[in-house]
């Protein structure tokens, strides 16, 4: 097992962290929420790999070959699915906020105060 | 192995289902009636199973895949006492929420009910199951209801609302998710007890640690703690009224539940992140009472006020967990239920007061409440059980907490609950009395109109509201041994610490606060030079606090980053 993938995941969890907080568009806050959300695939097909393992598909080659951990593989599937209802939710809400007040920059949509 | 533990999640899901297929072919009632069965019957299997699981959790592996030889491939719901009990509280606080909604969303047919059933179902699983990454699951389920549920209106307000209640409870899922990444890598399991027992074989690993501090961020998100909490009063402030009493009366505890999950069947046997949450927890707690008490006090959009006063309970109820003794948790499940059941009611009746008056600004309404008396009492009520009146399951739970509290953290509680009790009893004086003139500046409302549809009678209305504190009362009559033998159970058997000091004076001084903060504000005419000297003094740090709460995204994400500075300092 190498560093390279724990690296990528704090540089995508950083740079997604860094976009969030400086973002002035919320479509642009959007797309680095899926950043950061990248960064938990990289951590857990990190935690399965092994190297020289073939897939987890005992169909073609006899069980008790080497294989990745098909357990990481299942939570990456389940993670694909909540973000992608996440962003779309996310989205629906932006395009509603730009039709409503016409812009969608986070500093200019407080809501509402006191 | 018991068949039971399934069914309340598994049932609603499928009613859910049912009722959007048959959406636009059922009459126009089927949706509010099927719901609360639904609800109702969901709360009552729970009730069953924690009397069966007296005697021990009651298990269930889905598809039959029981462990073999210790090793757990399958993924269980394990149902103890605890988990059981607040299931039950999770269901009835539905049936509430939709008796008081009845009608209200007619114009969407039954997508409502749909989503609530949704969110229930994620709730009752997130509380009975078993396992690390199917609690997640539930997590999320019950997290998109609740994006969803918030922006239902399409207003500007609650739109914004929204998108910030979701940008920074996803960045907590996958900070969830990173933990539970890290943790699988270095144990291979998923399970609860399996993880125990792996954590025991090496408790000091720095990977583990940092699993820890990943998952307890991404709970301590949802449950709006400092320095987490902004999202929390952007959201409950702008959700539909029943939809902000679940918010307010179970969301934010569960969150908690998490934490409370993590710290005994999964990091039992690790010292230093028992030290950790000892003493960042702690502080964590006391901040979160305090600042949440201070910026209740500041408000006078009155659903903000009360999301505002559910950050400072939560923050006393994080206090009771990081006490790590079991009659400290055993307060603290006490008090998740009867707080529950007080904000919920208080969230109803500022649901009444947004229908019947058409507004929730507390200057504006000022003695527009007087017809509506009834509503008047019961917030009354809530306010003084906020505030510490001795009787009911939140004085049980606080009187728990209290006996093995350090002192300054007994501040924290005192603080807290006078603050924002006395600031639910000045809205009350305020608005159903008509006390405290105002003139000149403060009549200006600066929060937007606002009003939700008036076409219930009040005595439906106020009904679930009346229901939800007779059993903050009631029902404190009934627990007798529950809340400690629940504890037990879910701490796996702890011996109890030493008894702690019996505090009887703590509620009377909290309440007598509470009076106080209230008077001063009703009666600042009257109090000339007192008045003029508090608010010398409080001026300063309201205009921070609310410059904190600036109300945009990305500073709160920057609050999240030292949130998690705060845990990796801590248990570094």
């Amino acid at each position: 097992m190498t560093l390279l993938p724990w690296l990528v995941t704090a540089w995508l969890l950083a740079v997604g962290l860094y976009g969030i907080v400086t973002s002035r568009n919320y479509v642009h806050l959007i797309g680095c929420v899926s950043v950061v959300q990248s960064a938990t695939y990289v951590l857990l097909l990190a935690a399965g790999f092994r190297w020289g393992a073939g897939p987890p598909i005992f169909y073609d080659h006899p069980p008790g070959t080497p294989a990745v951990d098909p357990v990481v593989q299942a939570l990456v599937l389940t993670d694909i699915v909540i973000g992608a209802v996440v962003t779309a939710m996310l989205l629906a809400l932006a395009l509603q906020i730009h039709k409503r007040t016409g812009t969608l920059d986070p500093e200019r949509l407080r809501p509402l105060h006191r | 192995m018991s068949v039971l533990p399934p069914l309340p999640v598994a049932g609603p899901l499928a009613i859910a289902g049912l009722l959007l297929a048959g959406a636009h072919a059922a009459p126009p009632r089927v949706g509010d009636v099927v719901a609360l069965l639904t609800a109702l019957a969901a709360s009552v299997c729970c009730g069953w199973m924690a009397m069966d699981a007296a005697n021990g959790p009651l298990v269930y592996w889905f598809g039959g895949w029981q462990p073999r030889d210790g090793l757990v491939l399958g993924i269980g719901f394990s149902v103890d006492q605890a988990g059981a009990c607040f299931a039950a509280f999770i269901g009835l606080l539905f049936a509430a929420a939709i008796v008081f909604a009845w009608g209200y969303f007619d114009t969407v047919r039954s997508h409502f009910h749909v989503l609530m059933l949704l969110f229930m179902a994620g709730m009752i699983g997130f509380c009975l199951t078993h396992d690390l990454f199917n609690l997640f699951v539930w997590f999320e389920v019950m997290s998109v209801a609740g994006f969803a549920l918030t922006g239902y209106q399409l207003r500007s307000s609650a739109l914004s609302g929204a998108l910030n209640f979701t940008v920074v409870n996803t960045l907590g899922s996958y900070l969830l998710l990173g933990g539970i990444g890290l943790i699988y890598a270095r144990m291979g399991a998923l399970d609860f007890s399996a993880l125990g027992r792996g954590v025991a074989t090496d408790p000091g690993d720095p990977v583990v640690l940092a699993a820890f501090a990943l998952l307890a961020c991404g709970f301590l998100i949802k449950a709006a703690q400092v320095p987490f909490q902004f999202w929390l009063a952007d959201a409950h402030a702008v959700a539909p009224s029943p939809v902000s009493i679940i918010f307010s009366g179970a969301m934010v505890s569960i969150g908690l539940f998490g934490v409370a999950r993590l710290l005994w069947p999964v990091f039992a046997a690790a010292p230093m992140v028992h030290a950790a949450a000892g003493t960042l927890l702690l502080g964590m707690g006391a901040a979160s009472a305090v600042i949440g008490g201070a910026m209740a006090l500041i408000q006078r959009h009155i659903k903000r006020l009360l999301a505002f006063s559910t950050v400072s309970h939560a923050g006393i109820m994080l206090i009771g967990l990081a006490l790590l003794d079991r009659q400290a948790l055993a307060g603290t499940l006490t008090y998740m239920v009867g707080h529950g059941l007080v904000k919920g009611a208080l969230f109803a009746v500022a649901g009444i007061l947004l229908a019947t008056c058409g507004g929730i600004d507390e200057i504006g309404l000022r003695g527009l409440g007087r017809p509506i008396w009834p509503a008047g009492i019961a917030m009354g009520l809530g306010g003084l059980l906020l505030a510490g009146l001795p009787i009911g399951l939140m004085d049980q739970g606080i009187s728990r907490i209290a006996a093995t509290a350090p002192v300054w953290a007994l501040a924290a509680i005192v603080l807290g609950a006078g603050c924002t009790g006395g600031a639910v009893l000045r809205v009350t004086g305020r608005v159903f009395a008509g006390m405290g003139p105002v003139a000149g500046e403060e009549k200006r409302a600066p929060t937007e109109e606002e009003r939700e549809k008036a076409d219930r009678p009040l005595w439906l209305m106020l009904a679930p509201a009346a229901l939800l504190l007779a059993l903050a009362l009631g029902v404190a009559f009934l627990t007798g041994t529950l809340p400690d033998n629940a504890a037990a159970q879910f701490m796996g058997g702890a011996t109890p610490g030493p008894a702690g000091a019996e505090r009887p004076f703590l509620s009377w001084i909290s309440l007598s606060l509470a009076l106080a903060l209230a008077a001063l504000d009703l009666f600042h005419h009257r109090l000339m030079a007192a008045a003029r000297i508090a608010t010398r003094l409080v001026h300063p740090v309201s205009a921070v606090l609310q410059a904190v709460h600036s109300g945009v995204v990305g500073d709160y994400v920057a609050w999240v980053v030292v949130g998690l500075a705060l845990f990796a300092f801590a248990l570094s």
